[in-house]
């Protein structure tokens, strides 16, 4: 730590910094796509911002994998929505969907959990519930080949017989839902109008577990008896609590998407996990009608082949977060994965079933927890009032260091004005870069590092005058004063950073940004101080007339100084004269 | 500066110890400028102690009994917002509300007008509305007030909305304990590698001191509380223990060596080491509330609402509370807690062996004799200041200036010495 005893070669580092600043504004201008400005969060430019918090039953987090899933899951959903720029960022264990401008209405309705699983109808119910379900998949019979038969050879190698299955989709109109369907009039996001308002968590949560708990015995019994009051008791309009939160692997009762069936169903068959891909085939040559293919995963279609060859004449429901989407009945035994679902479809619908067996199956189920939406003319006020209040900060910190440090306020000044330059070059990069966006916390943390920043000289200015108290030059004490000074600009910035860098790894919410930029100006503080302003003073205080205490505002403590010496040594030094500082 | 004559007993810290042999009155401000440990801020650390700790009571106290007024965040619900500009004048609250009543054929919670000027926007808030809801209240919204868009024309746009679950800010509370938690056990390894165990608890009874302190104030003087109130106060930490550190550095400095020499006591060196940061402590604070300021001005007074306003309120008070605490709190409760220590209290009791028998008046034994801990108080004078600047040097057993008195030819150092 022992700093050279000489002094510096100011000049050196000066260069240091202007090529650092040079080479930070060469990227600027001369990479990427050259312009100079930083990538605006929606609160400054406008836009539709949602949060999705998961939604665990267990209280445990979900995992990491399961997240990525369904941020994948729901990014292709939000660029299904065609608005550039938009993204689909993960946050603990939320997800983040912004769409940047006016067009992110949408997203609101993007984030509604989607579980899809397979399981197997027991028993069918219409709503009006006078006479049994009929209109199931018993006909059958129609629609033998054109499957597109991608045989994946999964354990059934060596079949020949086209696997498909032409179910009877009469028990499913899958609705043509915009976006999502699967969804009931978008309000999913509402929970069970238990609990929920209430604050203090564990209040609620408990009494949402309990009622949770107590739908799970009524509905998810294997008890035929309590399966059939469950139907009847089952209300096909109101939101369903068991959302994402039905045991897969007990029976369930549940409505049908179109609200005409209830139906009864066994334990999960097959996860909609192991659904790889699915798309709507128009009209054939054989199909008059639209029709859904759907390709399951290795272990799906061992399980599928195995289950349909058994089940011939049953019907399947996709149930999507508890209501089934469609329940067609099986043909045939359907081996190799590659399974054809046909009804009267029309476009839409086969599309939408479509993408619900595609995307529909988020391995999580969320919340809403935040949906804004900033109007342009918002982002616009609330960057002005951000950058206005900066402005108003930066002239107040450059008015007081001026009148209390006179010429080395003007290096303050000048210090700060250049860790701007060097902090907006970054800025712009990281944008760039890191997708890093610039939102309103953000320019709240540029706006109070200002004051760290600022402070930083100040360590080092006043232990300029300890030294120059005990007597020694302006000239002499800089080099003296840097060192000590050095070390305590150091650590106390190690422990603001600590603060901003576990602030942005833990946090969640708006805070990262703000933690992000706190962050990167205390960095970024640090090469302003040890490369400008250290080498600028030490050049002050080697010029007669700079270093005059009139302009240095040291007047004071020199003559103090003046004092020691000459109480110690009797030393005499040019007498510094000069007037009294002036006090702030 | 060298201070012969003490004047005695020095009842208030800032009646001039005659700390100033200029023969010039020297006021608080100067003393203050100069730093020459004027301020028996150790001393007096009783007085200190009770102070602070009737705020922190009362703070908790007021947290337990009246808890806080939290935002619509923790609540959860629904809050619209569009310029108060409409194509025809002013929007009124009364002419939202009963647009909003013949929508949805509810009343809204509330409806105001903040902020001012061009920036002033009409709030409403609601119970939590679905997106349908929320889309119909904006287009009767537009339909009925037209609010102006940014290029001064009616636009649809213009209207902003926001809806929050109820849990929301309990997710981002609880993730902010998290933070904190971490934070605490990464800086209580990092005092105690850099300084030592004393000064990390000192460090961190201040910094709990802040938390609570600030946190109290925005329960008594009822303050909205809003998840970005609850991240402006896990910054605050870092300011509050920044503050710390400095004036820690100068005590370390100040005491390095000290059992080794008899010149002075722990507490008076430590009091030298907080009057010399005391300005340095002021003058930062300022320097960093000044932009606060202005965000506040600008936040509250301008938008009305909103993260900024948040931000900088409880940064603002925050680092109020970080200053006193890193003066009056932290050191000398580290003096304190260094007494305890027998090498030290047997160092202090041979400075004043010594200063007995030199029988110098000038050399007071200054501040923070540590009748508490020990209840040895056994020195011969009480006059309590200032302990001598002129030595200020000195105390620094290890530092290079032990006692050295740079001549004025001390800066013909080595190194490059260029006329300019």
């Amino acid at each position: 730590m022992a700093p050279p005893r000489g002094q510096i070669r100011p000049a050196r580092y000066l260069l240091a910094f202007v090529v650092i600043l040079l080479g930070i504004y060469s990227l600027v201008f001369f990479t990427g796509d050259r312009k100079p400005t930083p990538e605006l969060g929606i609160d400054l430019q406008g836009g539709t911002r949602v949060t999705l918090t998961a939604r665990t039953t267990s209280g445990k987090p979900p995992s990491d994998e399961s997240l990525k899933q369904a941020r994948q899951i729901i990014e292709q959903r939000v660029n299904g929505l065609g608005v550039s720029g938009s993204e689909v960022t993960i946050d603990g264990t939320n997800l983040i969907i912004t769409v940047p401008g006016k067009d992110g209405e949408q997203a609101k309705r993007l984030g509604q959990t989607a579980e899809l699983n397979l399981r197997q109808v027991k028993q069918a119910v219409p709503v009006s519930a006078t006479q049994g379900g009929q209109g199931q998949g018993g006909q059958g019979g129609q629609g033998q080949g054109g499957a597109s038969q991608q045989g994946d050879g999964s354990g059934a190698s060596g079949q020949d017989d086209p696997a498909n299955t032409a179910p009877q989709a009469a028990a499913q109109q899958a609705q043509a839902q915009q976006q999502d369907p699967g969804q009931q009039g978008d309000s999913g996001q509402q929970q069970d109008s238990s609990g929920q308002q209430a604050p203090g968590q564990n209040g609620d949560d408990a009494s949402r577990a309990e009622r949770i708990e107590q739908l799970k015995k009524l509905r998810q019994s294997e008890n035929p008896a309590i399966q059939r009051q469950a139907v009847m008791a089952l209300d096909c309009s109101a939101p369903d609590p068991l959302r994402g939160n039905a045991d897969p692997n007990k029976p369930l009762v549940a409505c049908g998407q179109d609200g005409e069936r209830k139906y009864i169903l066994e334990p999960v068959l097959i996860p909609g996990t192991q659904i790889s891909d699915a798309n709507s085939a128009p009209p054939g040559q054989q199909k008059p009608e639209w029709t859904v293919n759907l390709n399951f995963k290795q272990q799906g279609s061992q399980t599928w082949a195995d289950f349909t060859s058994q089940n011939v004449g049953e019907q399947v429901g996709f149930v999507l977060d508890n209501q089934v989407v469609s329940a067609p009945g099986i043909n045939q035994a359907i081996v190799g994965g590659n399974t054809q679902i046909e009804g009267d479809f029309t476009q839409e619908e086969a599309d939408n079933l479509a993408n619900t067996l595609k995307y529909g199956s988020l391995p999580l189920a969320f919340d809403q927890s935040t949906a804004e939406t900033v109007s342009p003319t918002l982002g616009i006020a609330s960057l002005e009032a951000a950058l206005l209040a900066g402005g108003i900060g930066l002239i107040l910190v450059a008015g007081y260091c001026l009148v209390y440090y006179r010429l080395l306020g003007l290096l303050t000044i000048l210090s700060l004005v250049l860790s701007g330059a060097i902090v907006y070059g970054v800025l712009v990069l990281f944008g760039r870069w890191i997708g890093f966006t610039l939102d309103l916390p953000g320019m709240a943390g540029f706006i109070i590092a200002i004051g760290i920043t600022a402070d930083s000289f100040i360590v080092f200015f006043e232990r300029l005058k300890d030294e120059i108290r005990e007597g020694r030059t302006f000239r002499s004490a800089v080099p003296r004063s840097w060192a000590r000074a050095r070390r305590t600009i150091l650590s106390a910035d190690t422990v603001s950073f600590l603060a901003a860098g576990v602030l942005y790894l833990l946090a969640v919410g708006q805070v990262k940004g703000f933690a992000f930029t706190l962050g990167m100006s205390t960095v970024l503080d640090l090469i302003v101080v040890f490369l400008v302003t250290h080498p600028l003073v030490a050049l002050a205080s080697r010029n007669k007339f700079l270093s005059r205490p009139g302009l240095s505002g040291l007047g004071a403590v020199q003559r103090m100084g003046e004092r020691a010496r000459k109480q110690r040594q009797g030393n005499q030094q040019q007498s510094a004269s000069g007037g009294t500082p002036k006090e702030a | 500066m060298d201070t012969t004559g003490s004047n005695g007993n020095a009842p208030a810290a800032d009646s001039g110890a005659g700390a100033n042999a200029a023969g010039r009155k020297s006021g608080v401000l100067h003393r203050l400028y100069t730093g020459t440990g004027a301020f028996d801020i150790v001393g007096k650390r009783k007085y200190w102690y009770v102070i602070l700790g009737l705020l922190m009571l009362a703070s908790a106290a007021s947290i337990g009994i009246k808890g806080f007024n939290l935002s619509l965040e923790f609540e959860g619900g629904t809050s619209i917002s569009m310029p108060a500009q409409g194509a025809s004048g002013q929007i009124t609250t009364e002419q939202v509300e009963s647009t909003f009543r013949d929508t949805l054929d509810e009343d809204p919670s509330s409806v105001q007008l903040v902020g001012s000027g061009g920036s002033q926007t009409v709030q409403i808030s609601t119970e939590k509305l679905d997106v349908q809801q929320v889309g119909e209240v904006k287009t009767a919204l537009y339909e009925d007030l037209r609010p102006l868009g940014a290029n001064g024309q009616p636009s649809a746009e213009a209207i902003s909305d926001s809806a929050v679950s109820g849990t929301w800010g309990n997710e981002i509370t609880r993730q902010a304990l998290i933070a904190l938690g971490v934070f605490l056990a990464l800086v209580t390894v990092f005092l105690v590698f850099y300084f030592e165990r004393w000064m990390a608890v000192g460090a961190l009874v201040a910094l709990i001191h802040d938390v609570l302190i600030t946190a109290g104030i925005y329960s008594m003087t009822g303050f909205e509380v809003s998840p970005s109130t609850v991240i402006g106060l896990l910054t605050i930490l870092g300011f509050s223990l920044y503050d710390t550190v400095v004036v820690f550095d100068k005590v370390k400095e100040n005491t390095a060596g000290l059992l080794s020499v008899t010149r002075r006591t722990y507490p008076e060196a430590a009091n030298l080491a907080v009057n010399q940061s005391l300005m340095r402590s002021i003058n930062t604070s300022v320097i960093a509330l000044l932009p606060v300021l202005g965000l506040l001005v600008v936040g509250a007074g301008l938008l009305g609402v909103g993260v900024l306003r948040d931000l900088a309120l409880v940064q603002g008070i925050g680092m109020i509370a970080g200053v006193f605490s890193s003066l009056l709190l932290a050191t000398p409760l580290l003096v304190d807690l260094k007494m305890r220590e027998p090498k030290y209290r047997a160092q202090r009791d041979k400075v004043v062996q010594r200063r007995e028998n030199r029988g110098e008046a000038g050399e007071q034994s200054g501040t923070g004799e540590d009748t508490s801990a020990t209840g040895t108080d056994e020195r011969p004078k009480r006059n309590g200041s200032a302990p001598r600047m002129a030595g200020a040097g000195a105390a620094k057993g290890s530092g290079p200036s032990e006692q050295a008195r740079p001549s004025g030819k001390a800066q013909r150092r080595s190194g490059t010495r260029r006329r300019r």
